[in-house]
């Protein structure tokens, strides 16, 4: 097979930390080659350079056996290089048709106004092509979702029909339909001869798309396995460098939860969000929530939060109102946001600042006057429970890679012990390792009395960890499920959809 | 090079970044000094001359300081600190009360200030919107006070009644313990410390229980009591007002604090020094350029040409998101 991508010897430091230390990967015709490693194991960074998104500091790149050094993502993009990033990358204040024709609007100047026809047509078409039909090009993508977002991305990438395709973590933001449109374009380039690199944290994913598969560790190569190699294990420990100790679910059955309520909510309704929803949540329990990406689960978390409010219905803590956020707070609850870096994080702020602005009526003087000795106490003790891998308290959280700044969402929580705890996937774009310390967290948060709500996309998460599950569909309750040995990830889904 | 070097040189790296402004002042003050003696100026009274000018900006910046930090500006800060004086002095001349005087020009400073932010608060507006409109008002009741209240272009204090005050040993306690104040509410109360977090991400700051509104209506007091000291200080300074009073101090607070190096874009990164040595800074900068000869046009060339490079070294260090909300 031919190589199409070659990258020799690339090395990267952002600071203090080094991203890439002389890392060579090769990537050829009709294959999919998988990218895997813990958070900041250098899997993005490589790519992410090959893309044209920033520069290696040494190291040499060929596309086709050429020389390969793209200036931008959009240089690299109109020579045969495309990628799908992990985070947002669309402008929220445009329209979707020109999200999908981004720097290259002048294609379509007429005179000295743009044929908005033209453009709307073939955005529309770039967007049926791919099966995102039901996004429509006129709309302001500031108004869809997540998910419609990320496939606004992959139609402005799919459009310029790139010879080479960089998938980074993009299903984690997912539906089951939104990962059925990637991997049926991932396999499309593949019996056409193209190349896929694909970046995921989902193991299964990964070796059911994957040809061959290539482990980062540190900035580090550490194994590359062919298809007939996979296996499960040998991954894991390539990954982490070990071998995973103890459960990485909890494995416990039977374990009936007799808390009382502590959460209870009684007809909630909000448009097509929540239809007549109601649940009680137990002291010791976790309760899981599960359903399509639109379904209304997400807006449940922040409703019962009190960052939204509903058009009727009502729910009560402890018999007591939400009146707000705040109110939430003072009831200790916690909430960690799916949308991490823009709703539950600072990320130009450090860590300490981060941890701290939750629990500042916990360690702040008459709850106004600010210690740096108690302050940093409080920090530290987060840092070292939560195990975050950083230089200080003081490290700006932008430059930690997606599973610290995970435990620094979670860190803002149990700093000021919440008792109840809403997770909106916790654990999404995070590697397994961080992802068995945070079910193991979980766990420990349930056995010493404390509720959880963990609404997640990850059917095995669910089945794994929950004491029961709530299924929701367009906003209703459609089953309620529990905690069994035999409970499969089919038994869920015929609710979902 | 191992992993501890390279922290070193992130952290040295970090330190040049915060101790820039500060060295640029000392650099500035060595230069002022160096002309000084070549051109065999009275250095007693020039220093008495850059304190009477920094001291109002320092003032007005300080407070100024807490509405950038949530990333936000204000306009219209000359012009509300305008306002301010002419009604304090028409207070004076009223009852011939300072202390009356000085409450008037703080109460009135803060209450414009109060206007705007509730207004944005209550329109769901970004608030340098509200200043922007405030400005054209303020602008107008400038004429409208002078012309209700003044002699023909101006409203006068008698400058008998304010010499007493005009010594720059009492600016420099004003300042001070305003910047005192400000200094342990920013850094050690819990108010400063929301203030710095709301404006580094102002969604997340709502997901944990902040309520923005609320903080940007005190940032807004805070910086209205600044204005207010600075009207008072300006009354005691120069008693003559007229419509040009206070004209460029909104931007000389803007440049100041930037150039003290306050990332525009507010945030954890926030510092209230920033607006002692930007203010300092560019007065020192105006001297040296009088010193010079220079007409006042080049003087505003210039310091427009420094705010640009400064604005742009700053977002080289990772300061990306500038535009104001």
């Amino acid at each position: 097979m031919r190589t199409i991508v070659e990258i020799k010897n690339m090395s990267k430091r952002f600071g203090s930390t080094i991203a890439l230390s002389n890392v060579s990967i090769e990537a050829y015709e009709g294959e999919i080659l998988g990218l895997i490693g813990e958070n900041g194991s250098g899997k993005s960074t490589v790519t992410s350079i090959y893309a044209g998104m920033q520069k290696c500091d040494k190291g040499e790149m060929l596309f086709e056996g050429k020389p390969w050094s793209p200036t931008s993502m959009n240089d690299a993009l109109k020579h045969g290089v495309g990628m799908i990033v992990q985070e947002n990358g669309t402008v929220p204040g445009i329209s979707v048709a020109e999200n999908i024709y981004l720097g290259e609007i002048s294609e379509y100047k007429k005179g000295l106004f743009i044929d908005r026809k033209s453009l709307m047509a073939d955005s529309q078409k770039a967007l049926d092509d791919i099966g995102a039909e039901h996004i429509k090009a006129e709309m302001v993508t500031g108004a869809l979702d997540f998910q419609d977002r990320k496939l606004v991305e992959i139609a402005k990438v799919m459009v310029n029909d790139p010879k080479v395709l960089v998938v980074d973590e993009t299903t984690t933001a997912l539906s089951q339909k939104g990962r059925d449109i990637i991997y049926s374009i991932m396999n499309k380039m593949k019996n056409e001869g193209k190349t896929v690199i694909f970046i995921s944290h989902d193991l299964d994913e990964i070796m059911n798309v994957c040809d061959r598969l290539t482990v980062l560790r540190d900035g580090n190569i550490i194994r590359t396995f062919l298809k007939v190699e996979f296996e499960e294990n040998a991954i894991k420990t390539s990954m982490i460098g070990r071998e995973l100790q103890g459960n990485y679910y909890r494995d416990d059955y039977g374990d009936e939860v007799k808390g009382k309520a502590v959460l209870k909510a009684d007809n909630l309704n909000k448009g097509n969000q929540l239809v007549n929803f109601s649940f009680e949540l137990h002291e010791g329990e976790i309760l899981g929530v599960g359903g399509l990406s639109h379904c209304g689960m997400h807006t449940l978390g922040k409703v019962l939060f009190g960052a939204e409010g509903v058009e009727s219905g009502e729910f009560t803590i402890r018999g007591e109102h939400v009146k707000s956020i705040a109110d939430a707070m003072k009831k200790q609850v916690g909430y960690v946001a799916k949308d991490r870096d823009t709703e539950s994080l600072n990320l130009d702020a450090s860590i300490k600042d981060n941890i701290a602005i939750a629990g500042l009526d916990k360690f702040a003087v008459n709850n106004m006057l600010i210690l740096p000795s108690r302050e940093n106490k409080y920090v530290n003790a987060q840092i070292e429970q939560l195990s975050i891998k950083c230089s200080g308290a003081n490290q700006y959280v932008s430059a930690l890679s997606g599973g610290n700044k995970q435990k620094v969402a979670f860190g803002k929580w149990l700093g000021r012990d919440s008792e109840i705890l809403i997770l909106d996937c916790p654990t999404r774009g995070v590697d397994i390792g961080v992802k068995q310390a945070m079910y193991q967290l979980m766990y420990k948060m349930r056995q010493e009395g404390k509720s959880i709500l963990l609404i997640s996309e990850e059917m095995a998460e669910l089945i794994g960890m929950s004491d029961r599950i709530l299924v929701m569909k367009d906003g209703e309750l459609k089953k309620e499920l529990y905690r069994s040995k035999e409970l499969s990830e089919a038994d869920v889904i015929q609710y979902m959809i | 090079m191992d992993n501890e070097k390279i922290v070193r040189k992130e952290h040295v790296k970090n330190l040049i970044f915060q101790i820039a402004p500060i060295v640029g002042l000392l650099l500035l003050f060595g230069l002022f000094m160096a002309f000084a003696v070549i051109k065999d100026i009275n250095i007693p009274y020039s220093m008495k001359n850059i304190i009477n000018q920094s001291v109002i900006v320092v003032v007005v910046a300080t407070g100024a300081i807490f509405i950038y930090t949530l990333g936000s500006f204000d306009i219209s800060l000359g012009a509300n600190m305008c306002v301010s004086a002419l009604i304090g002095a028409m207070a004076y001349n009223r009852t011939g009360s300072l202390a009356v005087m000085i409450g008037t020009c703080i109460l009135t400073a803060v209450l414009i200030a109060l206007v705007c932010s509730v207004l944005a608060s209550v329109f769901n507006l970004p608030v340098f919107v509200t200043t922007i409109a405030m400005l054209s008002l303020l602008n107008a009741a400038v004429l409208m006070l002078i012309g209700a209240n003044g002699t023909g272009d101006i409203i006068q204090v008698p400058a008998e009644a304010v010499s007493a005050i005009n010594t720059v040993w009492f600016k420099l306690i004003i300042m001070l313990v305003y910047l005192g104040i400000c200094i342990f509410v920013f850094n050690f109360l819990k108010l400063g410390r929301q203030e710095k977090f709301a404006g580094g991400n102002p969604e997340c700051a709502r997901l944990t229980g902040l309520n923005n509104s609320k903080l940007a209506i005190i940032a807004f007091i805070m910086a209205g009591i600044g204005v207010g000291l600075g009207a008072f200080l300006t009354i005691t300074y120069a008693p003559t007002l007229s419509r040009n009073t206070a004209s460029s101090v909104g931007m000389d607070v803007i440049i100041s604090i930037v150039f003290g190096g306050m990332p525009v874009s507010g945030g954890a990164r926030s510092k209230i020094y920033s607006a002692v040595v930007g203010a300092l800074s560019m007065t020192l900068l105006s001297q040296i350029m009088l010193m010079l000869n220079l007409n006042s046009g080049i003087s505003q060339m210039v310091k427009a040409i420094i705010f640009i490079l400064v604005v742009f070294i700053s977002m080289s260090d990772g300061r990306k998101s500038i535009l104001p909300r």
